[in-house]
């Protein structure tokens, strides 16, 4: 006999997992947009009283307002941070997965132009704007230029499993706060930037879920019939494969989000995360050290932070 | 058994007499750890460029004066009287100073005038970094050696003001047996090393590759000076140890004069630039003083039971002053209608009231409102005004369509967005609050502020290079001596002078102020600078500010209004009264 919870699909816990989340959204969106006026008449003032029910810091911010803020600052950063996460997640993975070492088998005409394009556009960083003609002239230049040589038409098979797994081993072989710490400690990131810094540093965790639950839908007899039958690579993931591993994508994604609120609460805490001027959780934990006495600025964004991660757990778990 | 038992008792005396020869050494050597907020950077002599390298330098070098707020002037220091003055002609200052016989190095030679000849050579010479000691001390163009006496020298100076002959002996003296020990310098005259449009003769190019090959900045106790201490440790970022010499020549001395008093054995600077942080290690006992305490935090800990049983709390006003400073070479800060109109968005009495908890003292300049003979009272204090601030930028050819930024033509031209940069030292409550009241309440006027709360040394290096359009910071001084060429003359700028605010007007005065002997007229002048600097504002004086200072209760901490809060050399153990 199966327990009675496990019938019901919406748990009590479930429930306030998700009614919190929805406030928490709520809240992005009502959340005031003007810069909140520092009222130094009334620096570290508790909880309760007259003009901010949930006291301020010391140096005169209204905690109930910078909490709105913070909100919004972690939907804005977590969830496309998320999402960006569980694309290049889901992208290398199932590449992975789906091609192992000997699936791709390019022309070394396209792979070298390919190596070409991506190291001048590395080389040009964050100069690179779509307008920019430099990108089109070395794709055109090496494509015609590789054209010359006889081996250039010849396939090679790309190793893109060995490739992925050794870019995830590089990646885990370094602790993830270290990781993140030493990028965001180089030049404090821009909100976009501290979106991409997690993403490039959080999706090797998808990427295995999506490698392994590729490798074995690949395995099944009717994706073997497929081939044999000659439909095309990019149908057998867009209609054979992906349906049954995106399941995984709508697991990780809550656990992801609460990952990187995590680790973007952690980086504004320790003052390497976003600006100052932009309202953080962790920045207002962070301001306890200038009033250790104050316990509101530990409970108010404590409290706040342990309720979401919560409920992103509970909701992943019971996914 | 009873060899056995022999040699236990013999043992076991001979371990209690050795803790019994060392336990009064352990009980009466007196070492004092200091936090400091930032690291001293660069300890090269010639390059002092924050307080805690200026601290530094006065332990391990002496000058020829000193500053002492108890004299409420220059008291002699290396030199063994104050000097005498001759005034030659109109221009020219004749200071004669004779050194102290008992100063001598640590190799036991004794410090000469051709110590202080070597030192003015160095200051002047081509291939340093000289920048800053020009800046300050240029107005020494020669130094004139009493052939009968080793020890007396007198230093040319141009101008007449008093101002100068207290400025001429304050420099670190430095050694010129370990620098030059064959005396090549000696046959270079200081007039020769200034003439820029002369070619460097090849023993002065040869000399500043030689002292640049000792890296001192990394380095620093490869150049042992004539001060009490010597540096014993130094790990960047982390710590400082200064030791105190055995046997300093000082020692002689049967009654020292405080300044030639050093007790403390050894001194060791702990950086902790996290107020908070210092504040925990100052409880736990991990540190023995910390001064320039935030104010909340120093009420806190006069009221808590625990800590005024553990800790001895001093506060004195001070000649520092928080500022906000700009830097007007930015095309957006060129014109002053617009620093006037940025000034008025700092709300200073609340500012006083919620860092300082009302014990800091707003002033219209840099002049403390302590020194009233020189203070302009008819000044108006900054007021916070956003109503006042648009109406300025207005006048400054600033516009704004709707909720949009502020735009004006640049020099080009161009179109130019009033967006600022403002950077402060991190982990000081005082500057963040600053910055964050200052940029709410631009923002609230349509004014945009980037915040770049930076590491001390970061922001020492931002600073010369011109790399933020505004800055909070402090700037100290003293009552004694009134000559703003580092801080705001042309001549200062690339050295001293941050905010490369230089006019030919302000110049003029800063020269006259400096050479000016009569108090009424120096009054009259620093009252005319004040007004100038009121109407230019190439900074803000926000306060200034009260000097917090708490030590563990066994010590006697000496406290001063001068920079750092506090002397060193000069703590001491506290003698139980019986």
């Amino acid at each position: 006999m199966r327990p009675q919870h496990a019938k019901r699909p919406f748990s009590i816990r479930r429930l306030l997992a998700g009614g919190w989340l929805l406030l928490l959204a709520g809240a992005a969106v009502l959340a005031p947009s003007e810069t909140i006026i520092p009222d130094l008449a009334h620096v570290s003032q508790p909880p309760f009283g007259v003009g901010h029910w949930l006291g301020t810091d010391p140096q005169g911010l209204d905690i109930w307002q910078a909490l709105l803020q913070g909100t919004r600052t972690l939907a804005l950063v977590s969830v496309p941070a998320t999402l960006l996460t569980l694309l290049i997640g889901a992208g290398l993975g199932s590449a992975a997965g789906f091609l192992r070492n000997s699936g791709w088998q390019p022309t070394w005409r396209s792979l070298l132009t390919g190596l070409l394009v991506g190291l001048a556009a590395l080389a040009q960083g964050p100069r690179l704007t779509p307008a920019s003609g430099g990108l089109l002239v070395v794709t055109v230049g090496s494509w015609l230029l590789l054209g010359r040589f006889g081996f250039s038409r010849r396939r090679v098979a790309l190793p893109v499993d060995t490739l992925v797994l050794g870019l995830m081993s590089l990646l885990e072989s370094v602790p993830l706060l270290i990781l993140v710490l030493a990028a965001a400690a180089v030049q404090r990131p821009s909100l976009g930037g501290l979106v991409l810094l997690l993403s490039l540093s959080c999706w090797t965790t998808p990427a295995r879920l999506m490698r392994a639950v590729t490798l074995q839908v690949s395995a099944q007899p009717y994706l073997e019939a497929a081939r044999a039958a000659g439909i095309p690579a990019a149908r057998l993931l867009a209609a054979h494969i992906w349906p049954n591993t995106r399941h995984i994508l709508l697991v990780r994604f809550p656990l992801t989000v609460a990952l990187l609120i995590g680790l973007e609460t952690t980086l504004s805490f320790l003052g390497v995360g976003l600006p100052p001027e932009v309202s953080s959780w962790g920045q207002l934990l962070a301001t306890i050290r200038l009033a250790p006495t104050a316990w509101w600025l530990v409970a108010w964004p404590g409290l706040a932070l342990v309720s979401t991660i919560l409920s992103l757990h509970t909701l992943g778990r019971t996914k | 058994m009873k060899q056995l038992f022999r040699g236990f008792v013999v043992s076991l005396s001979a371990l209690i007499l050795t803790f019994c020869s060392t336990s009064p050494d352990a009980t009466t050597s007196l070492v004092v750890r200091i936090r400091w907020a930032s690291d001293p950077d660069n300890l090269d002599p010639l390059v002092v460029s924050n307080s805690s390298a200026s601290e530094v330098a006065n332990l391990t070098y002496c000058s020829l004066l000193k500053a002492s707020e108890a004299d409420n002037d220059f008291v002699p220091w290396l030199a063994e009287a104050m000097p005498i003055v001759q005034w030659a002609d109109d221009s020219l200052l004749l200071v004669s100073y004779r050194l102290r016989p008992e100063a001598t190095w640590d190799n036991g030679s004794p410090v000469l005038a051709r110590d202080v000849a070597f030192t003015l050579k160095v200051m002047n010479c081509p291939g340093l970094p000289t920048e800053m000691d020009q800046a300050m001390f240029g107005f020494i163009r020669d130094i004139r050696l009493d052939p009968t006496d080793a020890r007396r020298f007198t230093l040319v100076c141009v101008g007449q003001s008093p101002d100068h002959v207290r400025s001429s002996g304050d420099f670190s003296i430095l050694p010129e047996y370990v620098l030059d020990p064959e005396g090549q310098l000696r046959s270079i005259a200081l007039p020769a090393l200034r003439q820029t449009s002369r070619p460097v003769p090849a023993v002065v190019v040869a000399f500043a590759r030689r002292y640049q090959a000792l890296e001192l900045n990394k380095h620093p106790e490869r150049l042992p000076g004539c001060g009490p201490y010597r540096i014993s440790d130094w790990q960047k970022g982390r710590y400082l140890t200064l030791a105190r010499k055995t046997r300093w020549w000082a020692d002689t001395l049967s009654s020292p004069p405080p300044v030639l008093q050093a007790f403390p054995d050894q001194l060791t600077y702990q950086i902790i630039p996290d107020a908070a942080t210092a504040t925990l290690a100052l409880r736990r006992g991990e540190i023995d003083l910390y001064s320039l305490m935030p104010a909340a935090e120093f009420v806190r800990l006069q009221q808590s039971a625990a800590d005024q049983q553990r800790l001895r709390f001093s506060a004195t006003d001070s000649y520092e002053f928080l500022a906000a400073s700009f830097d007007v070479r930015k095309s957006i800060l060129r014109d002053a209608l617009t620093r006037r109109a940025l000034s008025q968005l700092f709300d200073v009495a609340a500012l006083v009231q919620a860092t300082q908890q009302g014990a800091a003292v707003p002033s219209v300049g840099l002049i403390s409102p302590r020194v009233k003979a020189y203070y302009h009272d008819s000044l108006p204090l900054l007021r916070f005004d956003p109503t006042t601030a648009v109406s300025l930028l207005q006048q400054a050819g600033w516009q704004r369509r709707g909720a949009g930024p502020w735009t004006r033509p640049n020099a080009q031209g161009q179109p130019e967005q009033l967006r600022l940069d403002l950077s402060y030292r991190t982990g000081e409550p005082a500057y963040e609050t600053a910055a964050r009241q200052f940029s709410a309440a631009a923002r609230a006027v349509g004014v945009a502020v980037n915040l770049r709360p930076t590491e001390q040394s970061v922001l020492s290096r931002q600073l010369r290079a011109g790399a933020t359009d505004m800055s909070i910071r402090t700037f100290s001084g003293n009552p004694f001596s009134y000559d703003f060429t580092p801080l705001l003359h042309s001549r200062g700028i690339g050295a001293s002078n941050n905010t490369g605010f230089s006019l030919p007007a302000s110049d003029e005065l800063i020269d006259r102020i400096a050479t000016t002997d009569d108090p009424a007229r120096k009054a009259r002048l620093l009252r005319q600078f004040q007004l100038l600097l009121h109407q230019e504002r190439p900074f803000t004086v926000l306060y200034f500010l009260r000097y917090r200072l708490a030590a563990a209760a066994r010590l006697r901490v000496p406290v001063t209004g001068l920079k750092p809060g506090y002397e060193a050399a000069r703590i001491r153990v506290e003698v139980p009264q019986l």
